[in-house]
């Protein structure tokens, strides 16, 4: 039982480390897929 | 008037010639070699105004020159661009080899006791490279990592000097330090269409220019990709990214307290690539395109301290070597 307990219990501390991350975290995912398009316009991005 | 010399008439050295035949305000140029009828031939393929001048080791520079475009391997650049700096006139070379990148600028404190300027690594990478990491640079607000990649040689000289560079120990610059991965491994790199995906392998060439540019950064790395010369490919099986160039400049920071990146690149056969941004800068060293030339002195630099990123962009577009940025779409 009380082996039972410290499992919920850590479990309840990585869903709550990674609700946290996930909501202030700001790093975004790189980016995988999409396409060239060339450099236009006076500043040229 | 404006006279410009073009040494070593390869693939890249008769490309600069034509680009630097088409400039308005360049009036005069001479393409040179150590046999003159390797001159003539290029000068009579150039049709229209070439004209052609033997230049061995100890014979002077045709008089009235205002800068020299040099085109000639590796070893034998320093030699040039020191009787040409001891001459007064302005150099610009494509060399990549490192040594040769280091020995040119070495000549920084005789050329600006002399007045001249030695631009070096005015060719794809370095060179266009060195330019769009620039430019990258200045749309983050801090940089941490900048990895620049090429693909592609422009003639047989430029193969061997690849194909050197891949067997020489690799340096990254990390931490502030350039520092020599043992297990260095060829990377999947994607660049524009039809080259698309290529390995290439960890390399010194033009690192320190790099880091010359931007020490700030925690990380740069340059890669180089030299496509399999096969003797026999059956019908159907010709790679078409094989007979291309491309450069891929990735830069990663932050913008704000986000994190971003910037991604950069160019498609050309290497040769015209290389010629187009070597002509043009021979042509800013001639004073033709003051538009295109950064406020500077005297000294030897490489490319991105002697022009204006957006200006030299805008002018090379116009030759029809196009930039690109990759946009991206994050997938989870």
């Amino acid at each position: 039982m009380k082996a039972f307990q410290r499992g919920m219990l850590v479990a309840a501390i990585a869903v709550l480390v990674s609700v946290v991350v996930r909501v202030r975290g700001k790093g975004r995912v790189p980016p995988t897929s999409g396409g060239w398009r060339e450099l236009q316009g006076p500043d040229f991005r | 008037m404006s006279t410009v010399l073009v040494v070593g008439l390869g693939e890249v050295g008769v490309r600069a010639a034509r680009q630097l035949i088409d400039t308005p305000g360049i009036d005069r140029v001479i393409v040179a070699a150590r046999r003159l009828e390797h001159a003539r031939e290029v000068a009579g393929a150039l049709t229209d105004g070439a004209e052609p001048c033997r230049l061995g080791r100890d014979d002077p520079f045709p008089a009235g020159v205002d800068a020299i475009v040099s085109a000639v391997p590796g070893n034998a650049d320093p030699e040039l661009a020191r009787r040409a700096v001891a001459a007064g006139i302005s150099y610009a070379s494509c060399g990549d080899r490192d040594a040769t990148l280091r020995a040119l600028l070495a000549l920084d404190a005789d050329a600006r006791s002399h007045g001249t300027r030695v631009v070096v690594g005015c060719g794809l990478a370095p060179g266009l490279s060195d330019v769009l990491a620039q430019h990258a640079v200045g749309a983050i607000d801090a940089v941490d990592e900048l990895h620049v990649a090429r693909w592609g040689v422009a003639g047989p000289e430029s193969a061997s000097e690849a194909r050197r560079a891949q067997r020489e120990p690799a340096r990254e610059w990390r931490d502030g330090a350039l520092v020599h991965d043992k297990h260095r491994h060829a990377q999947l790199i994607w660049f524009p269409d039809p080259v698309g995906a290529r390995e290439c392998e960890l390399v010194d060439t033009g690192v320190e220019l790099l880091v010359a540019a931007h020490p700030g950064a925690g990380r740069i790395t340059s890669r180089l990709g030299v496509p399999i010369v096969r003797r026999f490919t059956p019908p159907g099986r010709r790679d078409p990214g094989d007979a291309w160039g491309a450069v891929r400049v990735e830069v990663w920071g932050w913008r704000g307290t986000a994190r971003a990146s910037v991604v950069y690149g160019v498609i050309e056969r290497t040769a015209v690539a290389a010629g187009t941004v070597l002509g043009v800068t021979g042509a800013v060293l001639a004073g033709a395109l003051p538009t295109v030339a950064a406020p500077v002195t005297p000294g030897a630099a490489g490319l991105r301290a002697a022009v204006d990123p957006v200006a030299l962009l805008a002018e090379l577009a116009r030759r029809g070597v196009k930039a690109a940025a990759f946009e991206g779409v994050a997938v989870a």
